[in-house]
């Protein structure tokens, strides 16, 4: 018995070594021949593929392997083929840092990774050192644009359009008393706080609860007897769908009867099946363009449902939008150098995204966040008011 | 006030059928199993794979449907947990305390992302509902759900109590608690014993997961592992190793929770929740009910 345990644990030990050094074989044969300028051209993605964040980042990688698969089928760019190089960084600014020095010794050329935006951040420097292009599909913190990084650029609206967006729809609508709750990260604190920010200067609507809930349990009574206490004419909930759909549920359960809005972490098709539809209809949204919202945009939803055997989730069409663009830059910089595709990006006006035509401003954030208001109709979200 | 005691005491079954698992199992072979929120996890993901594929349930027939998918849960469940013991926890039953604790942390993830890995990482919607009517009893909406999931928690209480305290495996799981050598000696099957106390604890905690899968209605691979924190808070606040203790620890760690969000705020809820546990193990580490020298289970 003694003796069986260390065996074990030797072989185990070997067949680790045997996997690692094969892997590691693998990729820095591979490493050797792209640094020239022929060879497939490397685009890494430093995204959750691990943890509770899993799920989107599934999303993500799978929306930007379709663009990747799209581009090689045409040919790829510079005549050379796409390769992908998704990197797991768990929503974890640890194993972040880790995941993107990964990538940069693997030989990445453009990163179109960055979901959590805490996670993100530590990645920032790594790849500027690097001199290696980031397109930000879904981070989209304040912290990441006042970092203030020549190769950082955000294709998803920030907090601040977004805090901005909602109040323009609660004035607009009448709302004076509004609910602000968060579910403690960073993505969901920036809007909450910066909403807040917004009321107080406007002045119309008051704040009747600001409050936070941890995020991954099931029972949010706590949260629901506050906000049945304050009574306010609107909640706005301002993290994702997971716990959006639980709150929305047990607030009707416990008999709420004002209205309800969610920042876009929470517009997926769960949010409804989690709430339950007849609790969901009627609850507002705070949302860039989805293929929801998009005409002509059920012909990419049928392909990437054919392709991954399930409907694509948030952010899945922001990470193809990013490979496009990266693939839109490297084409018009004609080489892979850093500098040139920086450039590139910089001059990009007018690119067709999901979210619009796409030109960057000063600060490398999109010049229009274009927020709309969407609304659950009949089950599904429907655009409400496009806020223009 | 009636409102929170409500909540308090809802939230708190759940919370007290998975502490009893924790409990029974640290009070026979001291081991702090890790994994059992994860087999509370495993019984929504069972509920939810045997429920689908009945197919379309008509609403008349969902509580019965309901009620045989936790039985057949419970028994899978507990099957998993007796694997789980076999195959992690007896090889190294002589080996120090350490090294069963940090195996049974391997067993959580194993079971947490072997699930993401067959069933995928997204959250996934229970195909039946409980719906009901709400009551008002003195200012609290109480519904229906939640008095018939508090009604057979209730009942898998009682049984469980019973079940230790009238028959002769009970016994044997009270005197291995006291003396695991002297009860070998008294010629016990002491590894049977051992594996039916991991086969009724995560019968327990496959249960409360389809409860939970029922009312909540959304299921995911991480969900046991909070709440299997607190449940070993609530078998703390008890007095780890005691039924009854478990029982109540987590009805009171329901009310603790409900109360102190109330006064501090929803985002303090853990930081109260695990500050409790952190004041009871400096100052009453044997917990409300344990005495110095315990009768465990």
């Amino acid at each position: 018995m003694k003796l069986r345990i260390p065996k074990t644990v030797t072989m185990a030990a070997v067949a680790a070594t045997i996997l690692a050094t094969t892997a590691c074989g693998g990729i820095l044969g591979g490493g050797d021949e792209k640094t020239a300028d022929s060879g497939p051209i490397k685009i890494a993605a430093v995204i959750p593929l691990s943890g509770s964040s899993a799920p989107t980042g599934v999303f993500m990688k799978n929306g930007m392997q379709m663009a990747i698969d799209e581009i090689n089928a045409k040919g790829g760019v510079l005549g050379r083929q796409l390769q992908f190089d998704p990197e797991d960084e768990a929503c974890d600014p640890t194993q972040a840092a880790a995941a993107a020095n990964k990538a940069v010794s693997n030989g990445a050329v453009v990163s179109v990774g960055g979901y959590c935006s805490g996670a993100t951040l530590p990645t920032l420097p790594i790849f500027e050192k690097a001199n290696i292009p980031m397109i930000i599909p879904a981070a989209n913190s304040q912290d990441l644009v006042n970092q203030k990084l020549p190769n950082v650029f955000l294709i998803n609206g920030t907090g601040v359009q977004q805090a901005a967006a909602a109040v323009k729809f609660m004035v607009k609508d009448g709302v004076k008393t509004v609910a602000l709750v968060d579910d403690n990260t960073s993505y969901s604190k920036d809007i909450a706080t910066q909403t807040k920010k917004d009321l107080e200067t406007d002045g119309n609507v008051k704040v009747a609860l600001s409050t936070s809930v941890t995020a991954g349990e099931s029972d949010y009574s706590s949260v629901v007897h506050d906000i049945m206490g304050a009574n306010p004419d609107m909640l706005y909930w301002t993290g994702y769908y997971q716990e959006g759909g639980l709150i929305i549920n047990q607030l009707k359960a416990a008999g709420y009867t004002g209205k309800i809005m969610v920042a876009d972490g929470s517009v997926d098709a769960s949010l409804i099946k989690i709430a339950g539809a007849a609790n969901a209809e009627g609850v507002f949204a705070t949302m860039t363009q989805t293929p929801d919202t998009i005409k002509g945009a059920e012909t990419w939803i049928a392909d990437y449902t054919k392709k991954f055997g399930s409907a694509p989730g948030p952010y899945s069409t922001q990470s193809y939008d990013a490979v496009r663009v990266a693939a839109e830059a490297i084409t018009k910089a004609g080489s892979t150098d850093g500098d040139k595709v920086i450039a590139a990006l910089q001059a990009i006006d007018g690119f067709q995204l999901f979210s619009g035509p796409l030109k960057f401003t000063p600060e490398h954030t999109l010049t229009n966040g274009g927020f709309q208001i969407l609304v659950v109709k009949d089950g599904k979200f429907a655009l409400q008011d496009d806020l223009s | 006030m009636t409102q929170l005691i409500w909540n308090g005491l809802f939230v708190g079954s759940f919370y007290a059928l998975i502490a009893l698992g924790y409990s029974m199992v640290y009070g026979i072979i001291k081991l702090l199993n890790f994994a059992h929120g994860d087999i509370y996890m495993l019984g929504a993901f069972i509920g939810f794979a045997t429920l689908s594929s009945f197919g379309i349930i008509p609403a008349s027939m969902s509580i019965t449907a309901l009620l045989l998918v936790l039985l057949l849960t419970m028994i899978i469940t507990g099957g998993i947990g007796v694997g789980i013991e076999r195959l992690a926890y007896r090889p190294l039953r002589n080996s120090p305390r350490l090294a069963v604790l940090i195996t049974a942390v391997g067993a959580s993830f194993t079971l947490e992302y072997g699930v993401s890995a067959i069933a995928g990482p997204n959250p996934r919607v229970f195909p039946v509902r409980l719906q009901g009517q709400t009551f008002d009893v003195l200012g609290a909406r109480i519904s229906a759900p939640q008095i018939v999931l508090m009604f057979v928690a209730v009942i898998l209480m009682l049984s469980l109590n019973s079940y230790i305290q009238r028959t002769s495996m009970g016994r044997a799981m009270r005197a291995i608690a006291l003396d695991p050598k002297g009860s070998l000696l008294m010629g016990i099957n002491v590894n049977k014993v051992i594996t039916w106390t991991f086969f009724i604890g995560s019968a327990l905690a496959g249960a409360a997961g389809v409860m939970a899968g029922a009312y909540y209605g959304k299921i995911d691979f991480l969900m046991g592992f909070i709440i299997g924190l607190k449940a070993f808070t609530a078998a703390v606040i008890g007095g780890i190793g005691n039924i009854k203790g478990a029982m109540l620890g987590g009805l009171l760690l329901g009310l603790l929770e409900a109360f102190g969000s109330q006064w501090l705020g929803g985002q303090w809820r853990d930081v109260f929740t695990f500050a409790v546990l952190i004041a009871f193990l400096t100052l009453k580490p044997t917990g409300l009910l344990g005495e110095r020298v315990t009768e465990r289970v």
